[in-house]
C-alpha cells in the first residue's frame, strides 16, 4: 500500500509515502505532527499530482538539510515548503499542509537506514482508510493546482501537468 | 551528519557512480537515475585558472540562467528538458533524459547520406524556424544554436514532429533584434559548416522563421548586418 523509495543522492535516506481517505481525526493528527509525536509531513492530497512530486520535494529537503540551508525549522516542514511555487512559508503551510476540515491525508516519512521505522505505529494513529499511494491522482484538484502554479494551456503542449509542477518546484529559488 | 565529510558527500559521490557521456569546456554531462527516473546531469566544474570568487560567481550565474531559460521556454510551449533538481553548492542540474531521440545534426547527416526524399528535411527545417521564432518572441536568446543542441524525438509523424531544444548554458533574456540576429548568425555558421550543400535548406529555415514571428523583419535586417561584420560588434568610432 505504501510507497518506499531510496534517495539515490543520499542512499542512507529512504522516503516512505502513505495515503489515507475518510480520515476523521485530522485535527488530532496535525497536533501530533506539530509536537513531534508523528515524525512526518502531513500533506493535503488535493495538491499532489503524483508521488514523484513528493519525492522531488523530499529530496530537495534532505539536500538543504545536509547543507544547513533549510528555509524552515524542520525537515518535514521543509518538504511542505518545497512543494509550494512561492517563497511564502505560511502560505505554503496553508495550501499544502492539512487543515482541520480535510478528510484525506498524504503522509511522508523520511528515515535513516539504521533507524527502525514502524509504519504500523503511524497507521494506528490515523482514524481512516489507507489506500494505495498511486490513487492520489483520484484526489488531485487539477484546477486548483493549475491556478496556484500558474500553468497555462500553452505549457501543457510540451509536457504533463506533473512536469510543469516539478519544474517550478525545482527552480523556484531563482525563477 | 554534522561532520564536514558527509555534508558534501551527496552529489559528488553520486556522480562517481554515474556514467559520464560528455565533457566540454564548461561542464561534464552524466547519465543516471534520479528518484527512479532516467536523468541527464550537467555538472559545471570549478575552473582552477580563474580567481575562486569570480569562478563561483560566473558558474552560479550560468547555472541559474540555464534553468530560468528552460522554464521560460516551457511556459511558452517550447520543448526543453524538465528540470528535476538543482544543486547550487556543486552546480549540478538534474534534467529529464530525452529518450528515443537523435540530434538534428545526426539526423540531417544520415538523411543526406541515404538521399531520402528532400521533403522530409524541408519539413524539419520549417519546424526549426518556427520554434526559434517562438523562442525569440519570448525574448530567450539561446546563445549556442547548433544542430547538435536540437533533439528530434523519434516515433512522431512528420506533421507533428517533436523537437526539443537543449543546452541553455549560454542563454540569456534580451529583446534586442541585435542579439536575436547574432543568435541566428551563430546557427547559420554552425549549420552550413556541419552540413555541406545546405544553403537552400537554411534559407528555407529563415523563411519559416520570418513567417512565424511578428518581430522578424528587424531581426533579419540585423542578421544581414551581422553577416557583413561578424558576431562581434565593431567598437570603432
Amino acid at each position: 500500500m505504501h510507497l518506499t523509495q531510496v534517495l539515490e543522492l543520499f542512499p542512507e535516506y529512504t522516503v516512505t509515502q502513505l495515503l489515507f481517505k475518510d480520515v476523521k481525526n485530522t485535527t488530532e493528527l496535525r497536533k501530533m505532527a506539530v509536537n513531534g509525536e508523528i515524525k512526518g509531513a502531513l500533506i493535503n492530497p488535493s495538491m499532489v499530482v503524483d508521488s514523484f512530486q513528493i519525492l522531488v520535494a523530499a529530496n530537495k529537503a534532505v539536500h538543504l538539510h545536509k547543507n544547513g540551508k533549510m528555509k524552515t525549522r524542520s525537515l518535514y516542514s521543509e518538504i511542505i515548503f518545497n512543494l509550494s511555487p512561492t517563497n511564502n512559508i505560511s502560505e505554503a503551510f496553508k495550501r499544502f499542509g492539512i487543515s482541520d476540515s480535510d478528510s484525506a491525508v498524504h503522509i511522508v516519512l523520511v528515515h535513516n537506514k539504521d533507524e527502525i521505522l514502524n509504519i504500523n505505529d503511524i497507521i494506528l494513529k490515523v482514524d481512516g482508510q489507507q489506500i494505495a499511494v498511486d490513487r492520489v491522482s483520484d484526489l488531485t484538484d487539477v484546477a486548483k493546482i493549475k491556478k496556484l502554479y500558474k500553468v497555462a494551456p500553452l505549457e501543457e503542449k510540451c509536457g504533463s501537468l506533473l512536469d510543469a509542477v516539478v519544474c517550478r518546484m525545482a527552480t523556484k529559488d531563482v525563477a | 551528519m554534522a561532520h564536514s565529510d558527509s555534508v558534501k558527500a551527496g552529489v559528488p559521490s553520486y556522480l562517481k557512480e554515474a556514467q559520464m557521456i560528455k565533457q566540454g569546456a564548461e561542464a561534464r554531462v552524466y547519465r543516471g537515475t534520479f528518484l527512479g527516473r532516467s536523468v541527464v546531469i550537467k555538472e559545471r566544474f570549478t575552473k582552477l585558472y580563474r580567481h575562486p570568487e569570480v569562478d563561483e560567481k560566473l558558474t552560479r550565474r550560468r547555472t541559474t540562467q540555464e534553468v530560468r531559460s528552460i522554464l521560460r521556454c516551457r511556459r511558452a510551449g517550447i520543448n526543453a528538458p524538465v528540470v528535476y533538481f538543482v544543486d547550487y553548492t556543486t552546480h549540478c542540474i538534474f534534467l529529464e533524459d530525452i529518450i528515443h531521440s537523435v540530434s538534428v545534426r545526426d539526423h540531417i547527416a544520415s538523411a543526406q547520406a541515404s538521399e531520402q526524399n528532400p521533403q522530409h528535411l524541408q519539413t524539419l527545417v520549417d519546424k526549426i524556424g518556427e520554434i526559434l521564432a517562438q523562442m525569440h518572441d519570448e525574448d530567450v536568446i539561446h546563445g549556442d544554436l547548433t544542430t547538435s543542441n536540437m533533439l528530434l524525438v523519434s516515433g512522431a509523424e512528420d506533421h507533428n514532429m517533436k523537437l526539443v531544444l537543449i543546452d541553455f548554458g549560454l542563454s540569456y533574456i534580451s529583446a534586442l533584434p541585435e542579439d536575436k540576429g547574432v543568435d541566428l548568425y551563430v546557427l547559420e555558421k554552425a549549420f552550413l559548416s556541419t552540413h555541406p550543400k545546405t544553403e537552400t535548406l537554411f534559407e528555407r529555415l529563415l523563411k519559416s522563421y520570418t513567417a512565424s514571428s511578428k518581430k522578424s523583419p528587424a531581426v533579419i535586417k540585423k542578421l544581414d548586418e551581422v553577416r557583413l561584420r561578424g558576431r562581434k560588434r565593431s567598437m570603432v568610432g
